[in-house]
């Protein structure tokens, strides 16, 4: 019996020596840390159960029978994160360069659908060099179970990717069908075809770096959803996202104790908009004054910068908030944007996570660019996921809010369920200047006459009770009470009931 | 007394004017501009007057909006603060002709104080002792090497119609006044429409220390002691204390009776400072210039005298006899006052205006043994605007002797916490905690003598060490403790075991071990490295300040929760500062240091502001120096220059962009 304990520790241990001290080395010098290191600090100390430690590939062909190392490339198992279930798999570069076995594939699908069974994130940690060549097409067949298993988990449980060194090609879509995905810089990149491939075909010269990394995905691409200096801030921010997150669709957000007042009063909101209506704030400060302890996860914060996204909480719950930002294009709703609220609001939707939205846009983005970009498939997708949002949804109009803009943001028209606007909102068609040059358009060669008509749209229009006298705000507030007020309306939601009608699934304009 | 005032004036002066105002239930109306409409000052006042556009030029400088005011208010008196219209004679005669009071000097004693040169002759006709100079008109360069080799150098040029350190040059050389002289003329012209320039004697190792006198209508004059005001930058006051730790009694007295002698030989019947330059080798004084007007730095005077200037101004203008004589006037204990700018102390103290998004001052009153005093007119949320003084705050301690006042103000300055802009506390605090300062070896050069390459921030002592290593560990195991109380856990206590030990590992510093626990009171325990630390606070996440005693000392941590670390500051001293579990730590250090990127080839942005004008396209040749672009910050056009030479690689916006601090606007090749 002794022995056959001693055994199993010793295939454990090299099991865990992964690709040998040489390999681990080389791992560190590069600025990364090896696959176990990395569970290890993702996961509550001494919580991590590994699953499928002593898998091999089955490969006969290229010499691969000869070379065998236990756990093939990837370490797989369950864990905690603050004490809340979560399952992980961690690409193990030092053996066979993380490359993708049927075996190691196999791994990867058996805690995919423990997860989904059993209602709990799954949180893939990505360093690998692709397909296991000399497999052939059974690494593609591992890829294709993989991505299947993305696909009917997504909107079941929360799926995370953290790319932490290449990632290219066939590994690049799985990360791609999750709900988040992060990146490390100067260590990670992710491309569907390499350099040298970009050279061949196109002729362009363009390093991993410029192609894939962790800026291009973060600002150009908005494929990423944050960049981190290094693998360990990486591992603590996830840590931190995860706080935010149900486990899977059946939950509610976790509540966490907190030592925020929900009553607090925060009078230099009073004067967060300016006196010129021409002149940005930064939406930033008001998130971070009305939710808890200032406390926001911002999701793409480079990317699309005219509108913020990211969780919070409010009197200890969490909720997502999406927000305009005048500092950026006055917090216009362009492409990127759109693009990247709708897929934040889905996201939420899916979570049960209540969602919070801050107006103060000016419309859509005009010219040939955003047209030909297609902005009228891309704008519908946030008009479309709004609507389609069953979760509390309070809204709060801090200053303009005019034309198709205004019913996207989550107006009462799309189901808001509390909207609220401060003394400085302004709903409506257009500006006062727009408006009054397109219904007095006779006047226009008479500046005097002009400036008075847009004094008397501007009167009658650009303020909050046009739009209150009608019943689409349901009160117009105090600036400084807007935290206490949100949270009470969102108490009364607790209990919201509301279902769209049965269908196999919709057809958002993707 | 007068039932009601006008203030012709803005911000903390117009608060601190209303304050006293209320307190003799005196009415207060201010004026104010498009700016400052929600100001405190106006929240404050009886009445509020609307005077125009946000330039002073167009509204606080206005005489004729300032006369329109008083008739709309019925206000009997105009306080003119300080700055604007306060020394201005036109508009005290002004005032006179209309029949108003001007709460301050008479026109004539305006006029008379008013012109460096006028000021010098009557200076000398009184009695006092002025810097050996040229007060004539000097008719050309050659005439002006002929006056500086007469009087001896290093001499001092300086624009007649001068003031807030525009159009001064020291010249140590025949050159330097080759140089200085029409560089003086021409910005003496370009600044004040005046080339009138004068040249004296340059004090050596000189202290600025200044005589507040009140005279009445009746022809009394006293003095109320001095304050030196040497701790300058760029001949701006920054801090100053009542009284001067280099007089002595006789000094004081000698001066004192020569600012007295001035005042009487102009009939002077306010509120006024007599300025002198002090030599701190022999105490030998010289007359500077005699301001008019109540100064910024009044607090400190109030403190140890007890009395109230802005009242006294009041009472002198409605006639009322000075209530006390010299005799009565007496100097009780050490003040010192900090001024608060919203600027950058790491960027040579580069202007950093706009929205105050937190502005949490220390609580005023009663601090131990000592007094804090906080003169401020804004409010968290206000703006710091580009028109006016970018003041935040007057910060006043005072307490019976220097080194204890110096202390209550660096307690003071720790625990005032300021978010979105930049400001000068840190550099403030650490000139509070620097030893020559608190020697009380003052000089005006004391900036530049002592921070002669810019501040840098603290050093790290091992007391400050201890206090952050104390804070970080304790605040990391409340965020722990409490992140563990999360819902939908899995329960099982083996699996989560809650930690106590960490490691803490302060910016350039090696990894320590420490261990937190809870004692009985519920202040946190830390050990590390055989030491051990109590540490008593009431902090909970979320909150920007730490208010501990650690280890009986009370302190104030600033703190900042970045993705990578926290930001600590105490006083001067600022540090990053990461918690983690003791195998973090481990593998942190397997990892190779990051090489800082080489930013030298990349344009960043030095302030937020909006992209005017890109002056360089992608593969264009740039030399070391030349414009890029140009980035409107606050009005301000501000010229980026390539910092080397170079191919343009990429040029990351486009005119009309917004950009952020340190975004990278073009990159080189």
């Amino acid at each position: 019996m002794k022995d056959m304990l001693e055994a199993l520790e010793a295939k454990r241990a090299q099991a865990r020596f992964g690709g040998g001290q040489k390999r681990v080395e080389a791992q560190h010098a590069k600025g990364k840390l090896t696959a176990r290191e990395r569970i290890e600090l993702l996961l509550d100390e001494g919580s991590f159960e590994e699953y499928d430690m002593f898998v091999e590939h089955r490969c006969a062909d290229f010499g691969m029978a000869d070379q065998k190392v236990p756990g093939d490339g990837v370490v797989t198992g369950w864990g905690t994160v603050n004490g809340r279930l979560v399952y992980v798999f961690s690409k193990d570069f030092t053996v066979f360069g993380g490359s993708l076995s049927m075996a190691h594939a196999e791994k990867i699908v058996k805690v995919q659908r423990m997860a989904a069974r059993n209602g709990a994130p799954v949180i893939g940690l990505f360093d690998a060099g692709g397909a296991r060549i000399q497999e052939g097409v059974d690494s593609l067949a591992g890829y294709a179970d993989i991505f299947m298993e993305n696909v009917l988990s997504s909107g079941v449980i929360p799926q995370i990717s953290v790319i932490m060194g290449p990632c290219a090609g066939g590994d690049v879509y799985s990360p791609a069908m999750t709900d988040f995905i992060f990146m490390v810089k100067d260590t990670s990149y992710m491309f569907v075809t390499g350099p040298d491939v970009v050279k061949t075909v196109t002729n362009e010269v363009v390093t991993a770096e410029e192609l894939g990394g962790a800026r291009v995905h973060t600002q150009r691409s908005g494929v990423a959803d944050g960049a981190f200096e290094n693998d360990i801030e990486a591992i603590a921010e996830i840590r931190r996202l995860i706080d935010f997150l149900p486990l899977s669709n059946r939950e509610r957000p976790p509540h966490r104790p907190v030592h925020d007042d929900p009553e607090r009063v925060e009078r230099s909101l009073d004067t967060l908009i300016p006196d010129n209506a021409n002149k940005p704030y930064d939406m930033r400060e008001l998130i971070e004054k009305v939710v808890d302890e200032g406390d926001f996860f911002e999701i793409g914060k480079d990317f699309g910068k005219n509108i913020l996204v990211g969780f919070a909480r409010l009197d200890g719950d969490p909720v997502g908030v999406v927000a305009n930002q005048p500092m950026t294009l006055a917090g216009v709703l362009d492409i990127d944007a759109s693009r990247k609220a709708a897929r934040f609001v889905r996201f939420c939707d899916c979570f049960n996570i209540p969602i919070v939205t801050f107006v103060d846009v000016p419309g859509f983005m005009p010219g040939t660019k955003q047209e030909y970009g297609g902005l009228i498939r891309h704008g519908a997708k946030l008009l479309f996921a709004f609507a389609e949002a069953t979760v509390p949804k309070v809204t709060v109009i801090t200053r303009k809010a005019y034309g198709g803009a205004y019913d996207v943001m989550s107006s009462k028209h799309l189901r808001g369920d509390v909207t609220y606007a401060w003394p400085t909102a302004e709903i409506a068609v257009m500006g006062s200047k727009g408006a009054v040059e397109i219904i007095f358009r006779a006047e226009m060669g008479d500046p005097d006459k002009l400036a008075a008509r847009e004094a008397e749209y501007k009167a009658r229009f650009a303020n909050p009770f046009v739009a209150a006298s009608r019943g689409y705000i349901d009160d117009v507030i105090m600036p400084h009470n807007t935290r206490k007020r949100v949270i009470r309306a969102l108490k009364t939601l607790k209990g919201k009931k509301l279902e769209n009608p049965w269908k196999k699934h919709d057809n958002i304009p993707l | 007394m007068f039932d009601k005032i006008l203030i012709a004036n803005r911000g903390e002066i117009a608060v601190r004017i209303i304050r006293t105002c209320r307190r003799l239930g005196v009415k207060a109306a201010v004026v104010f501009s498009d700016a400052d409409r929600d100001s405190l000052a106006v929240e404050m006042a009886d009445e509020a007057v609307h005077i125009g556009p946000a330039p002073a030029a167009q509204s606080y400088l206005l005489a004729d909006r300032i006369v329109d005011a008083v008739r709309a208010t019925g206000a009997q008196a105009v306080h003119p603060g300080f700055g604007f219209l306060s020394e201005k004679a036109e508009f005290a005669q002004r005032l006179a002709d209309e029949k108003i009071v001007f709460i301050g000097p008479n026109p004539h004693a305006i006029a008379a104080m008013g012109d460096k040169i006028e000021s010098k002759k009557a200076a000398a006709a009184a009695g006092v002792t002025t810097v050996p100079g040229y007060l004539g008109e000097i008719s050309g360069l050659a005439h002006a090497i002929e006056i500086a080799e007469g009087i001896g150098y290093p001499v001092m040029i300086k624009a007649s119609a001068g003031g807030g350190g525009k159009g001064i040059r020291v010249a140590f050389t025949r050159t330097d006044v080759e140089e200085g002289f029409p560089a003086v003329q021409a910005e003496a012209r370009g600044a004040f429409g005046d080339d009138r320039v004068f040249i004296e004697k340059f004090v050596e190792s000189p202290r600025h220390i200044e005589i507040q006198v009140i005279g009445d209508r009746h022809g009394n004059i006293v003095h109320l002691g001095e304050r030196e005001c040497s701790i300058q930058r760029r001949n701006q006051k920054v801090i100053e204390e009542a009284p001067s730790p280099l007089l002595d009694a006789r000094t004081r007295k000698a001066m004192g009776d020569q600012a007295v002698a001035l005042a009487r030989a102009v009939g002077y019947d306010s509120a006024g400072t007599v300025e002198f330059v002090v030599s701190g080798a022999d105490k030998g004084f010289y007359f500077l210039e005699m301001n008019t007007r109540l100064q910024v730095e009044h607090p400190v005077t109030e403190m140890v005298t007890g009395l109230d200037l802005v009242e006294l101004m009041l009472r002198v203008a409605a006639g009322e006899k000075l209530p006390f004589a010299q005799k009565d006037v007496k100097l009780d204990g050490w003040a010192i006052e900090s001024r608060i700018y919203a600027e950058d102390p790491y960027r040579g103290f580069l202007p950093s205006i706009g929205r105050l998004r937190r502005c949490i001052p220390p609580s005023e009153g009663a601090a131990g043994i000592a007094v804090v005093r906080n003169d401020t007119g804004v409010r968290e949320g206000d703006e710091i605007s580009m028109f006016y003084d970018p003041m935040i705050s007057k910060l006043i301690t005072h307490a019976p002797t220097r080194l204890e006042a110096i202390d209550a103000q660096a307690r003071a300055l720790e625990a005032f916490h300021i978010e979105g802009i930049q400001d000068n506390v840190p550099f403030l605090a650490a000139v509070m905690d620097e030893p020559r300062f608190r020697s009380g070896e003052l000089t005006t050069g004391y900036i530049k003598e002592v921070f002669p390459d810019g501040f840098r921030g603290s050093a790290l002592e091992e007391a400050t060490r201890d206090i952050f290593v104390s804070v970080a560990g304790f605040v990391h195991q409340l965020r722990e403790d409490r992140a563990r109380r999360v819902d939908g856990t899995l329960n099982d206590a083996n699996r989560s075991a809650r930690r106590t030990e960490w490691a803490v590992r302060i910016a350039g510093t090696d990894a320590l071990t420490v261990h937190v626990e809870k004692d009985a009171d519920g202040a946190g325990i830390v050990r590390s490295d055989g030491r051990r630390h109590r540490i008593d606070t009431q902090w909970r996440p979320g909150q920007p300040m730490v208010h501990a005693v650690v280890d009986g000392r009370p302190v104030s941590v600033r703190i900042t929760q970045r993705p990578d670390g926290l930001d600590l500051r105490l006083r001067g001293t600022s540090a990053r500062v990461w918690v983690m579990r003791p195998r973090t730590a481990e593998m942190l250090a397997r990892l190779p240091e990051k090489q800082a990127a080489d930013t030298s080839r990349l344009v960043i942005s030095p302030m937020p502001g909006l992209v005017v004008s890109v002056e360089v396209q992608p593969g264009q040749e740039v030399k070391s120096g030349e414009p890029v672009m140009v980035v409107e910050a606050m009005k301000m056009r501000n010229i980026i220059r390539a910092e080397r030479d170079g191919r343009i690689a990429r040029v990351n916006v486009a005119a009309g962009a917004s950009v952020a601090a340190d975004e990278i606007l073009i990159e080189l090749a």
